[in-house]
């Protein structure tokens, strides 16, 4: 199942939750036809797909960079 | 890192307790019911819950009370439009008749499973034995 | 000991730190739910949570024909600009366009029974 919607926001464990939410091939899960808002576990996720102009990639290869350098200083904060 | 802080607690459901809710288990069980309490794990407490059974356009709902649901079976839980709820092109039917159905597709599911499982991982693709495709 | 001499400084301890060369590569993802990736990586973690870029997904269906019964693999293929991948699902990472290897599927068919 993919769902589309805003992000509203995400914790520590990737939990999601979504607002105006619509589901890709909706026929297939009638009971999310009434569905307006989610939150989603994020142990269920498989992939979240992102606005590519959203995201700069030149701060989250800094990052990784500097997350596997400093172990101790890792973790999501 | 406190900008952060403050936007990580928000995924809380706080908001969503006493509003009805449906819950979607990993089982692929929907159930739906009024969120009385939560905490970090999406543990739940649902009162007045329903499971909901859905077989094409129709669906059957079976009582059955309050459930204390362990959350690591949780797979969403979305707020119900109480608009949308009444002009959904669903048609409510006899439980009995949806179970008769869902259990025919169940058993046709696993066989096909099986077989999936089996052309799939001659191609060394792993298989979870546990891994019945998509339940949700 | 001797064989691990050539690692020594160049921070190379653990397998994670192999994905770290890879960084700003495009690399190869295997995952579960018959799956795989090809992108650009530009962040991952300790979990092998991924962000990639620029992504071709292969998706490998069967298909059953309902009168004879037969069954056909079918391979699906999707693209995305961005995707963030969690690292759950991961199975193994390499390098894939490491040598111009051929972007075939890589049939990892030793791993399966482990």
């Amino acid at each position: 199942m993919a769902i589309t919607g805003v992000l509203v926001s995400v914790d520590q464990f990737l939990n999601i939750k979504l607002d105006n939410i619509k589901v890709v091939d909706e026929e297939r899960y009638p009971h999310m036809l009434a569905v307006k808002n989610c939150f989603i576990r994020g142990s269920v996720v498989r992939y979240v797909q992102l606005p590519a102009q959203s995201v700069d990639t030149a701060l989250l290869q800094d990052a990784a960079r500097r997350e596997r350098q400093q172990p101790a200083a890792s973790g999501r904060r | 890192m406190d900008g952060f802080q403050i936007f990580t607690t928000s995924t809380s459901l706080v908001e969503s307790v006493d509003k009805k809710l449906l819950v979607v288990l990993r089982d692929g069980r929907k159930l739906i019911g009024i969120l009385r309490s939560f905490d970090q794990f999406a543990n739940l407490v649902l009162q007045d819950t329903i499971e909901r059974i859905y077989v094409g356009d129709t669906y059957g709902d079976i009582p059955r009370g309050i459930f204390i649901i362990r959350g690591e079976n949780v797979v969403l839980l979305g707020e119900i439009d109480e608009d949308k709820e009444d002009e959904l092109p669903l048609r409510k039917v006899p439980v009995d008749e949806v179970l008769q159905i869902q259990r025919a597709e169940m058993e046709a599911k696993i066989k096909r499973e099986r077989e999936r499982h089996r052309l799939l991982s001659e191609q060394g693709f792993s298989v979870d034995a546990v891994e019945f495709g998509e339940l949700y | 000991m001797d064989d691990h001499a050539p690692l020594e400084g160049s921070g190379i301890e653990e397998p994670l730190d192999l994905v770290r060369l890879s960084l700003d590569e495009r690399i190869y993802v295997k995952l579960r739910g018959d799956r795989e990736l090809r992108g650009k990586l530009h962040a991952y973690d300790g979990h092998l949570n991924m962000v990639l870029g620029d992504v071709e997904e292969t998706i490998t269906v069967v298909d059953v024909n309902e009168e004879t019964s037969e069954e056909v693999i079918r391979i699906v293929k999707r693209n995305c600009e961005m995707l963030f991948v969690r690292g759950d699902g991961v199975i193994l990472s390499q390098e894939s366009e490491w040598k111009n290897a051929p972007r075939q599927r890589i049939n990892h068919s030793c791993i399966k029974n482990i």
